[in-house]
């Protein structure tokens, strides 16, 4: 069964890529989301297996709404994304409890399932 | 009531001696047989109180024209010298003297009550005075028409003009009555005067105190005697109590002659001030100190004036507001050389004494020009310190401002471009050439539009066409880049200062800026020129106005413009459209006239731009 992923981030032509990347690489897509409050909806109401999520959106950053997602029932896994480096969240990417970050220039689908699959890394 | 001139003045006084002199007559010789042992006493006293009141009445009404006080004081010492017509052994002179009898102490309420305008402002104030003259000459024409005598002892005229022990026995039951009443008024009369010395401040406590305190005690003496009548002291220790209340009636015109004198006396000490303004240690506290002294207030508050902002600050350069002054408080401006250069916010009873203030004014004037030029110093010094913690705030925020365009815009793009050519290589793998055809043209248009934005970028940051070619093509150029039609209708034709073009053309970005978030205009048109060394700036639109320099954008503007020595207006009413013009002198750069511009770029105004 192909990973149900939600994306979400607040620039149209990155979920828009993304979207026909990973659909490309045989994940289905179930939805997208531009900001915080719109991610934790669709989430609720989308029960995605995975949320991929950009960390600077415009209302709640990404780690607040990963915080919020955890504390959902049966919480979706997470991968943040964000066109900065991991270097520029400091420690902040190891401590938010996700299963990792991968920076958008390096968004693939086989580094998605290696994340999913091979513990708490991130690139 | 016009005060009476020179000769008025000088026929209400020869009235008065008139007056005096026919009261002397009177008691003397007017019919009755009254021992000079108590004839003496009795015209002194009247005399003294009669003519104090009409002299002193006359000078308060010409001292201060428009206070009523003085005109009362006249009335009161014709009244006290009227009352000895009862002396005349006549019906006539019975009949007057009967009805003047009491008629002095109403004018009295009714000065004391009024003090110090003579005017009754309040609906107690004007009850009272009501209720004075009620109970005198119409109470006593009732008992004229009653036929009482008041038990005048033989040989004495009627009326108690002339005081001796009265007859013991029981006082008249009518007469206890409206002796109840009198004491009931006096009670009303402290009351008000009560009233009047709590509500007033410092300066008008000193202003006011010596009338009101010999007010108070001819009204305690008054009670002192009609109390000792209504509970039937002994006649004999009763005549001591009337003696003092009239004795003490003399007291009050010599209180308020020492309250006009003073405030002459205040006036040289205006003389002193300068003395001790001269001697002391300069600075603004030290001036308060003085000014306090020499006008008794210690409200006195100073308010420096800056023409150039057109605003009062205090010492320290921070703007203070003048007007208005509040409840009791008044404000003299005061002017040096037809320049206005401060303003004193002082008790309100100040502004009775004028000549003293002006002339404090006049005496502290070097003073006060002094602490102005300092006020000033420091409200520049502040407004420099203020200007360049938001120089630093507006950095800071440009710098955040050119991070996050590059993260949304070209950074974006670049990241598309890498997911695009991700893509493209997957298709390659499966040979799908066509789509990788589609997906390398997409890459293309993406980084196109990297580029663009990164040149727009650049030229927010630093516009190389002003560097390169000066104001008019840089203007033209930001004209034809704008959102809102825009047109250049005049640049200057040369270069200017590098940091005046700078200026300019950021003034007219931050306009066009401006006009497109929020004025909804149809056009905006941009005039530079030179005039008179000042190179003005000015940027029209005909949207809906309702702007303020208070915006972050102006605001930056308004920092960058006096770093450069020049100004910024904005004239924007609602509705009305949008004038933001710039002024920026140019010898303030240390530049002279404007260069000539070089052939390859003359010519570069009048350039109009479509809206994009």
């Amino acid at each position: 069964m192909p990973i149900r992923v939600l994306i979400v981030d607040d620039h149209p032509s990155f979920r828009s890529l993304a979207r026909r990347l990973l659909v490309d690489e045989g994940f289905d897509v179930v939805g997208e989301a531009g900001d915080g409050r719109g991610a934790l909806q669709a989430a609720g109401e989308l029960r995605p297996d995975l949320v991929l999520l950009d960390v600077q959106l415009p209302d709640v950053d990404g780690f607040g709404v990963a915080a919020a997602l955890a504390g959902q029932p049966s919480p979706p896994e997470v991968v943040l994304v964000s066109s900065r480096s991991r270097a520029d969240y400091g420690q902040r990417v190891g401590s938010s409890g996700t299963r990792g970050f991968i920076a958008k220039a390096e968004l693939s689908g086989a580094l998605l399932r290696q994340l999913l699959t091979g513990g708490r890394t991130a690139s | 009531m016009r005060p009476p001139g020179r000769r008025g003045r000088a026929a209400v006084a020869a009235a008065g001696l008139a007056a005096g002199a026919g009261a002397g007559v009177a008691l003397l010789w007017g019919g009755y047989d009254v021992p000079a042992a108590l004839a003496a006493p009795t015209l002194v006293l009247n005399l003294a109180v009669g003519w104090s009141f009409i002299g002193i009445g006359l000078l308060a009404w010409s001292r201060h024209p428009d206070n009523r006080t003085g005109p009362l004081m006249v009335v009161l010492g014709f009244a006290v010298l009227g009352r000895f017509a009862v002396a005349v052994a006549s019906d006539v002179g019975f009949a007057v003297g009967v009805l003047l009898g009491s008629l002095y102490l109403s004018v009295f309420v009714h000065l004391l009550v009024t003090f110090p305008t003579g005017r009754a402002g309040t609906r107690l104030q004007r009850g009272t005075v009501v209720a004075g003259y009620l109970l005198a000459t119409p109470l006593d024409a009732v008992f004229l028409l009653l036929g009482a005598t008041r038990g005048a002892p033989a040989g004495l005229p009627p009326n108690g003009l002339v005081i001796v022990p009265a007859t013991a026995g029981s006082p008249d039951p009518v007469d206890v009555v409206v002796q109840v009443v009198v004491l009931a008024l006096c009670g009303a009369v402290l009351a008000i005067v009560w009233g009047r010395w709590r509500r007033a401040g410092t300066a008008e406590r000193r202003a006011i105190g010596p009338g009101l305190l010999g007010g108070v005690l001819v009204v305690l003496a008054l009670m002192a005697q009609r109390s000792a009548f209504v509970v039937g002291i002994h006649p004999d220790v009763r005549v001591v109590f009337t003696w003092a209340a009239r004795v003490v009636l003399v007291v009050w015109p010599l209180a308020l002659l020492f309250g006009l004198v003073r405030s002459r006396l205040d006036r040289s000490a205006v003389s002193r001030m300068i003395v001790e303004l001269g001697a002391g240690p300069p600075g603004s506290e030290r001036l308060r100190e003085v000014l306090v002294a020499t006008l008794h207030d210690p409200t006195v508050q100073v308010a420096y004036w800056l023409s150039e902002r057109g605003r009062f600050v205090d010492a320290a350069g921070d703007p203070v507001p003048v007007e208005p002054p509040g409840p009791g408080r008044a404000v003299t401006y005061l002017e040096r050389a037809g320049s206005r250069i401060a303003a004193l916010t002082h008790d309100a009873a100040l502004a009775g004494e004028p000549e003293l203030v002006e002339a404090v004014a006049a005496g502290a004037g070097m003073a006060l020009e002094n602490e102005r030029l300092h006020a000033e110093v420091r409200a520049r010094l502040r407004e420099v310190q203020a200007s360049r913690a938001r120089i630093v705030e507006s950095a800071d925020a440009a710098r955040r401002r050119v991070e996050r365009d590059l993260h949304d815009g070209a950074q974006q793009r670049l990241v598309n471009v890498a997911l695009l050519l991700r893509m493209a290589q997957g298709r390659l793998s499966s040979r799908a050439l066509d789509e990788v055809d589609a997906l390398l043209r997409e890459t293309a248009d993406e980084l196109a539009g990297a580029l663009e934005e990164l040149r727009e970028l650049a030229r927010g940051i630093y516009p190389a066409l002003l560097t390169d070619c000066g104001l008019g093509p840089a203007l033209t150029a930001l004209a034809e880049r704008s959102s809102v039609p825009a047109v250049v209708t005049a640049a200057p034709p040369g270069r200017l200062p590098a940091a005046l073009e700078h200026a300019a053309y950021f003034v007219v970005s931050e306009g066009l800026a401006n006009a497109a978030k929020h004025s909804a205009a149809g056009e905006v048109r941009i005039d530079v020129r030179v005039a008179d060394g000042v190179l003005v700036v000015e940027i029209a639109d005909d949207g809906v106005g309702g702007a303020n320099l208070d915006g972050g954008g102006l605001r930056g503007l308004v920092d960058r413009l006096a770093a450069a020595g020049g100004r910024l207006r904005l004239t924007s009413p609602a509705g009305g459209g949008t004038r933001l013009i710039a002024e920026l002198p140019i010898g303030a750069t240390g530049a002279g006239a404007p260069a000539p511009l070089p052939r390859a770029a003359a010519d570069p105004t009048r350039a109009a731009a479509a809206a994009t």
